[in-house]
């Protein structure tokens, strides 16, 4: 009776570790690196919309407006449903424009991907403007 | 005794427990860590579009500026402003953007300006630009120019009525870079011995906008001479300002 009582225990004591070791294993196998593929595209997706939007310096005006609800909108219309953004100005100095966040929902918890695009208004007043879009797929 | 026979259940449970632990923790970890580890992916051929859209942008505002009043060294200034703004983004490697403005029988300091007594007007900006990417696996060496043009053309005639009354017509023709452009304001004179008067104070005046580029206005005036001048200024949509003066043919 006390032997097997022995041998329960040494077969409870490998279960308790092979549970621990299974929850190693598993949280190892956890995707470490984003799809470099689809942040590529999402990439594209992003400069390219900001492209159309500079296009006849419609976004530099909009930025050097401080227009942050239109580009918001602007942005809404041009990117894919199910991508999540967040706009960053700069100016020339690199100091930070927009005072409020330019974004439709929040990144966090999603993998991102960030495009840096340079723009100048084509006003009689000439500024430039460092943009940095980061950009998710929320679905 | 009863405690000891359980202590093998407590050890598995408290296995599990520590599992879900480690578990949820790298979720959370892993998480977390996506926003963090956000990666840099722009295509090349997309960021030299980019610098070439800013170099118009930037040339087609020195130019409106000039038009307007400004210096002819804006041109140059806001230039440099750029290519040192550009220089200072290390985008795929070290970027060099050169410029050199148009210098010819018609450019001067990369501008030309037609405000003449002809039927024509013309306010144009032109440059060349060099842009240069070097890295490890990047060496590229890329030349374009960049010619901003508003071009105004007027023709006029006009009718005697009675006495020194005179109706005349005035179309305008306004042109970006060749292209039929619209024009965000006209303003029609018309010359009354020495001075210079705007049309559109007189007596049954009409404008029509045919939304090609090409206005046309009518006015009838009190004008001695039997040479009738008109002069026609604009500021295209770029804020671009362009004039021309042209002699009223008698039909």
């Amino acid at each position: 009776m006390f032997d097997r009582k022995g041998q329960i225990r040494i077969i409870e004591a490998f279960l308790a570790v092979g549970v621990i070791f299974s929850a190693l294993l598993i949280s190892f196998t956890f995707p470490a690196s984003p799809d470099l593929a689809k942040q590529k595209s999402l990439a594209q997706v992003g400069m390219q919309a900001l492209m159309k939007l500079d296009t006849n310096g419609t976004l530099a005006n909009l930025v050097e407006g401080q227009d942050w609800t239109a580009i918001k909108e602007s942005l809404d219309i041009l990117l894919p449903i199910g991508v999540a953004f967040n706009l960053t100005v700069y100016d020339e100095n690199r100091q930070q424009v927009n005072l409020q966040p330019i974004r439709n929902s929040n990144l966090l918890g999603h993998e991102s991907v960030s495009v840096q695009y340079i723009c100048a208004t084509r006003n009689q007043v000439v500024q430039l403007f460092l943009l940095r879009l980061q950009l998710a797929w929320t679905t | 005794m009863k405690h000891r026979e359980n202590s093998g259940q407590i050890l598995l449970i408290a296995a599990f427990i520590m599992a879900s632990l480690l578990l949820s923790a790298q979720i959370y970890i892993l998480d977390v860590g996506k926003t963090t580890s956000e990666t840099e992916t722009d295509s090349l051929y997309e960021y030299i579009i980019t610098i070439k859209l800013g170099s118009e942008h930037v040339v087609t505002g020195s130019l409106a500026n000039i038009t307007n009043g400004g210096q002819t060294s804006i041109l140059a200034d806001n230039l440099q402003r750029w290519s040192d703004f550009v220089g200072a983004q290390y985008r795929f490697g070290k970027n060099v953007l050169n410029y050199t403005l148009e210098e010819n029988a018609l450019y001067s300091a990369g501008i030309w300006t037609h405000w003449g007594i002809s039927t024509f007007g013309v306010s144009s900006a032109y440059a060349s630009f060099t842009y240069q990417l070097s890295d490890r696996e990047v060496e590229l060496d890329q030349t374009y120019p960049i010619n901003v043009t508003t071009k105004l053309l007027v023709r006029s005639t006009y009718q005697t009525l009675a006495g020194n009354e005179k109706q005349v017509n005035v179309t305008v023709n306004v042109s970006n870079e060749a292209n039929p452009a619209l024009a965000k304001q006209i303003t029609i004179y018309y010359r009354r011995t020495e001075t210079w008067l705007a049309a559109d104070v007189t007596s049954n005046y009409t404008f029509v906008d045919y939304g090609n580029g090409t206005y046309r206005a009518r006015f009838q005036a009190d004008i001695p001479s039997d040479t009738v001048e008109v002069s026609a200024h604009v500021v295209d949509q770029r804020e671009i300002y362009v004039r021309a003066n042209a002699t009223s043919t008698r039909v």
